[in-house]
C-alpha cells in the first residue's frame, strides 16, 4: 500500500514539474484526475503517452445535459503497473463543438475520436481522418444518438451516401471487397483488400454493421436493471462484460464484495476463458485445414459448455452476476465436479498439444503469418491475447487486481513474435494457467455470504470505473449515475475496439488466403466493437 | 501417426452425448409443406443481423462432433446461393437491413427462413432502439421461430428435425 502512495506522489510531482498549474484530484480509488483547459490537453496527452509510456485505454464523451449545458471529454491513460489510472477531463461549454484531436501524437485515439464525432456531433479538430465510423453513410445528416436531445427510440430515415475507402492506384493493383456477410458462421463486417498479385498491400476494416445502440439503451435502464444488457454486449464474453459492469456500479455504490463472491467471480471468469480459448485453438487449426485438432477442441469446448449449463443453467453462464456479488452459490460438490472435468480436459488437451506441434506442415502455416510488431501493437494500445503475443506485458488480473486475483495471483503469459503461432501459444499457455487458477481458487475459497446488500443511492453525476481481463482482453466500463438510480452514461469498451485497427497492419504483406487464419488468431468480437 | 490414432481410439464416439430437451418451436402453418423438399438434405446459410454472437456460437456448436448436424443431412453453406434455408439471428439493425434483403433475394426458391433466438423473433433486449429496425419478419417472411437466448444446440436440432417431419434426435 505504501508503495502505491509513493508512486502516486511521484507521478503527481512529475506532472507538476512538467505542467505548472495543473491540479490533481482523487475522485475514486486508483484514479488520478486532471481537469484541463482544452488548449493544454494535447501537450499533457503527449507527455503521458510518450514520456511516461502511458497507454490510452479509453476516450469518451459525456453529454451533461440536462444538469449543465456542457460536454465532457475524458481521456483515460494506463501507466505501468502500480500507478493509478490517469484521467484527463476537458469541458466543452456553451455552443462549442470543436475539440482538439490528440490522434496526431497518440495514434490509439483515432477510432475513439471518430466515434465521438458520430455519436455526439463534436468535431475532433486536426484529426487526419474525418470520415464517418459508427454512422454508416445512409444515416441522415445531423443525427448524433448519444446527444441527450436524441430520443432513444427514434426511427431513422435514410439518405444516399457512399463510404470512401482508401484507394491504392497503380498497375496491377486491384481491390477485393469481402462482406458484410461472410462465408461460415461469423458476424457481419466489411474488409477491403488492396492487392498486387498475391500479397495484401492494404486492408481497410469497415465495421459497425451490428450497431444496436447499446450505450443509448443503457441510459434507459436503472443501475441494477442494466445487467442483462451488459451480458449481451458480446455473448461470448458474458462474464467479462457483466463482471466489469457490476464492478463499475459497485465502485459507484461504495460496495464491499464478500470474499467468497470475489473468489467465485474469478472462478467463473476463468471457466469462460477456458471454453473460449479451447474453441479458438481448434478454430485456428481448422483454418489451416487441420480438422482433427478442431474436432478434438470443439469436443472439449462442448464438454465445458455443458459443465457451465449444469453450474448456472446457462451454457454462457448468464444470470450468475449480480450487483454486490453473485445470484447463486457454487456449492462444494459442484466445485469438485468442475475440478474432475478440468483434470480430464487438461490431460486431453496436453495430448492434443503435442500432436499439434508435431505437425510440421501446420506450424509452417502459423509461423511468420500475420505478424503484429510490438511497436504497432503499442501504438494501437493493443490489449489481451493479441497484445501479449506481441510483447505487450499487460494483464489486468496482475496489474490492477480485481475479484480474487490479489490473493490468487496469475502468471502472465508473454510471447514476443506477434505471429499467429504466438497468439496460439498465448492461448494454450493460458488454458493451463486458467486450470491452475481454478484449482487454486477451489483450495482457498472461504465460506460466507455471496452477496452484499445495496444501501446507497448515488448522487447524479457520481461515477465508477472498472477493468476486467476477459478472455479476449481488457474490458472497460465507465458508469455515471443519473437521476433516481438511472444511468446517465455508460461507456463500454470491448478489447475488440482497440484490436480491430491493429489487424489492418498485421495483414499487410500476407496473402489473402491467410487472412481468415490471421483473423481467427485475433478472434475479435464484432458485436462488442459495434455496440 | 500412432499418437493420432491412439487419441482417436481413446476418445471413442462422442456423438449424442448431450442432455435432451423438449423445445418450444413456433412455426407458421405452411412451414411443413414448405420444408417437404428438404426432408433428406437441408443446406443452411447463417445470417447474423446484429446478434450478440451467442447464437452464432450455438450454431457453430452444431457442427462439433457431439451434435454432428451432418448426420441429419444438414450442411452449412458458405453462400446464400447454395442454401435451402436462411437461419437469421439478431434484431435487424439499420445497417444490416439491406444486406439481409439482398441475401434473401440471392437465395434460390424454394427456401425456408428460420428466425433463431429471441432477438430475431421479437428484438429481445434491443427492442425499440434507434439502431434496430424490427424483427426479421418485418423484412422477410419467416417460416420457423426457435426461441431462446440463445437457444441450446439441442433445441435447434429438435426444431430442425420437427420442421422436416423427422423423428426427434432424442428418440434415436
Amino acid at each position: 500500500m505504501a508503495e502505491h502512495v509513493t508512486d502516486r506522489l511521484s507521478l503527481e510531482q512529475r506532472m507538476q514539474t512538467a505542467f505548472a498549474g495543473v491540479v490533481a484530484a482523487y475522485p475514486r480509488d486508483g484514479v488520478l484526475q486532471y481537469c484541463l483547459d482544452e488548449s493544454r490537453l494535447p501537450e499533457v496527452a503527449r507527455f503521458l503517452h510518450q514520456k511516461l509510456q502511458g497507454r490510452l485505454a479509453l476516450l469518451f464523451a459525456i453529454d451533461c445535459r440536462p444538469r449543465t449545458q456542457k460536454y465532457e471529454i475524458h481521456y483515460l491513460f494506463a501507466l505501468s503497473s502500480g500507478h493509478p489510472w490517469v484521467l484527463l477531463t476537458v469541458e466543452l461549454g456553451g455552443s462549442a463543438r470543436l475539440f482538439t484531436s490528440i490522434t496526431p501524437s497518440v495514434h490509439a485515439a483515432q477510432w475513439y475520436e471518430r466515434e465521438i464525432r458520430d455519436l455526439f456531433g463534436l468535431i475532433p479538430h486536426g484529426h487526419p481522418d474525418q470520415r464517418r465510423l459508427v454512422r454508416h453513410e445512409h444515416w441522415p445528416q445531423g443525427l448524433h444518438p448519444l446527444q441527450k436531445t436524441f430520443p432513444w427510440d427514434k426511427v431513422m430515415g435514410r439518405q444516399q451516401g457512399e463510404y470512401r475507402f482508401r484507394h491504392i492506384e497503380g498497375e496491377g493493383v486491384f481491390e477485393v471487397p469481402v462482406g458484410p456477410i461472410h462465408a461460415g458462421i461469423i458476424e457481419p463486417g466489411h474488409f477491403r483488400f488492396s492487392v498486387a498479385g498475391e500479397p495484401i498491400m492494404q486492408l481497410e476494416v469497415r465495421h459497425f454493421y451490428k450497431h444496436r445502440g447499446i450505450e443509448k439503451l443503457f441510459e434507459q435502464c436503472t443501475l441494477s436493471g442494466a445487467l442483462p444488457l451488459a451480458e449481451r454486449v458480446s455473448g461470448d464474453t458474458t462474464i467479462g462484460h457483466s463482471l466489469a459492469y457490476c464492478q463499475a456500479v459497485e465502485s459507484l455504490l461504495h460496495l464491499q464484495i464478500p470474499r467468497r463472491a470475489r473468489y467465485l467471480r474469478s472462478f467463473l471468469l476463468e471457466l469462460e476463458r477456458l471454453h473460449n480459448h479451447i474453441g479458438d485453438v481448434g478454430a485456428i487449426c481448422n483454418d489451416t485445414a487441420y480438422t482433427l485438432a478442431h474436432a478434438h477442441c470443439s469436443r472439449m469446448k462442448e464438454q465445458l459448455m455443458q459443465l457451465n449449463d449444469r453450474l448456472a443453467g446457462s451454457r454462457f453462464l448468464r444470470g450468475t452476476m449480480a450487483i454486490g456479488g453473485l445470484t447463486h452459490d457454487v456449492p462444494a460438490t459442484q466445485q469438485t465436479e468442475v475440478i474432475d472435468t478440468l483434470n480430464r480436459i487438461e490431460k486431453d488437451f496436453a495430448e492434443l498439444e503435442s500432436i499439434i506441434f508435431a505437425n510440421a506442415s501446420l506450424t509452417d502455416r502459423l509461423e511468420t503469418t500475420g505478424v503484429l510488431t510490438e511497436r504497432t501493437a503499442w501504438d494501437h494500445g493493443a490489449v489481451g491475447v493479441v497484445g501479449r503475443a506481441s510483447g505487450i506485458d499487460y494483464d489486468v488480473r496482475r496489474d490492477r487486481p480485481f475479484a480474487a486475483y490479489d490473493e490468487v495471483p496469475v502468471n502472465t503469459v508473454l510471447y514476443r513474435y506477434g505471429d499467429v503461432r504466438a497468439r496460439l501459444r498465448v492461448r494454450m499457455d493460458e488454458i493451463h494457467e486458467s486450470i491452475r487458477l481454478i484449482r487454486e481458487i477451489r483450495q482457498h475459497i472461504p465460506q460466507g455470504p455471496i452477496i452484499a446488500a445495496v444501501d446507497y443511492m448515488p448522487q447524479p453525476g457520481e461515477w465508477g470505473l472498472s477493468a476486467v481481463e476477459s478472455w479476449r482482453g481488457e474490458v472497460l466500463y465507465f458508469v455515471m449515475a443519473g437521476d433516481d438510480g438511472h444511468i446517465h452514461r455508460c461507456k463500454v469498451r470491448d478489447p475488440s475496439f482497440v484490436n480491430w485497427p491493429a489487424i489492418q497492419w498485421a495483414a499487410v504483406g500476407n496473402i489473402i488466403p491467410d487472412f481468415p487464419l490471421i483473423n481467427k488468431s485475433f478472434n475479435l468480437s464484432y458485436a462488442g466493437n459495434d455496440l | 501417426m500412432f499418437r493420432i490414432l491412439k487419441k482417436s481410439l481413446k476418445t471413442g464416439t462422442v456423438t449424442g452425448q448431450y442432455p435432451h430437451t423438449q423445445p418450444l418451436v413456433i412455426r407458421t402453418p405452411g412451414a411443413h409443406k414448405k420444408a417437404a423438399p428438404f426432408k433428406s438434405s437441408l443446406t443452411i446459410r447463417e445470417v447474423d443481423t446484429g446478434s450478440c454472437n451467442a447464437c452464432e456460437m450455438e450454431m457453430s456448436a452444431l457442427t462439433n462432433p457431439v451434435y454432428d448436424v451432418e448426420r441429419f443431412g444438414i450442411h452449412i453453406a458458405a453462400s446464400p446461393r447454395h442454401a435451402d434455408a436462411l437461419v437469421v439471428t439478431g434484431p435487424v439493425t439499420v445497417n444490416m437491413e439491406h444486406p439481409l434483403k439482398d441475401v434473401y433475394k440471392q437465395t434460390p426458391h424454394p427456401k425456408l427462413v428460420i428466425a433463431l433466438g429471441d432477438c430475431a423473433i421479437n428484438c429481445g433486449i434491443f427492442k425499440g432502439s434507434y439502431a434496430v429496425t424490427g424483427p426479421v419478419e418485418r423484412h422477410i417472411p419467416v417460416d420457423v421461430r426457435i426461441p431462446g437466448c440463445p437457444p441450446r444446440p439441442v433445441d435447434i436440432l429438435e426444431a430442425l428435425a420437427s420442421i422436416r417431419s423427422l423423428p426427434s434426435p432424442s428418440e434415436e
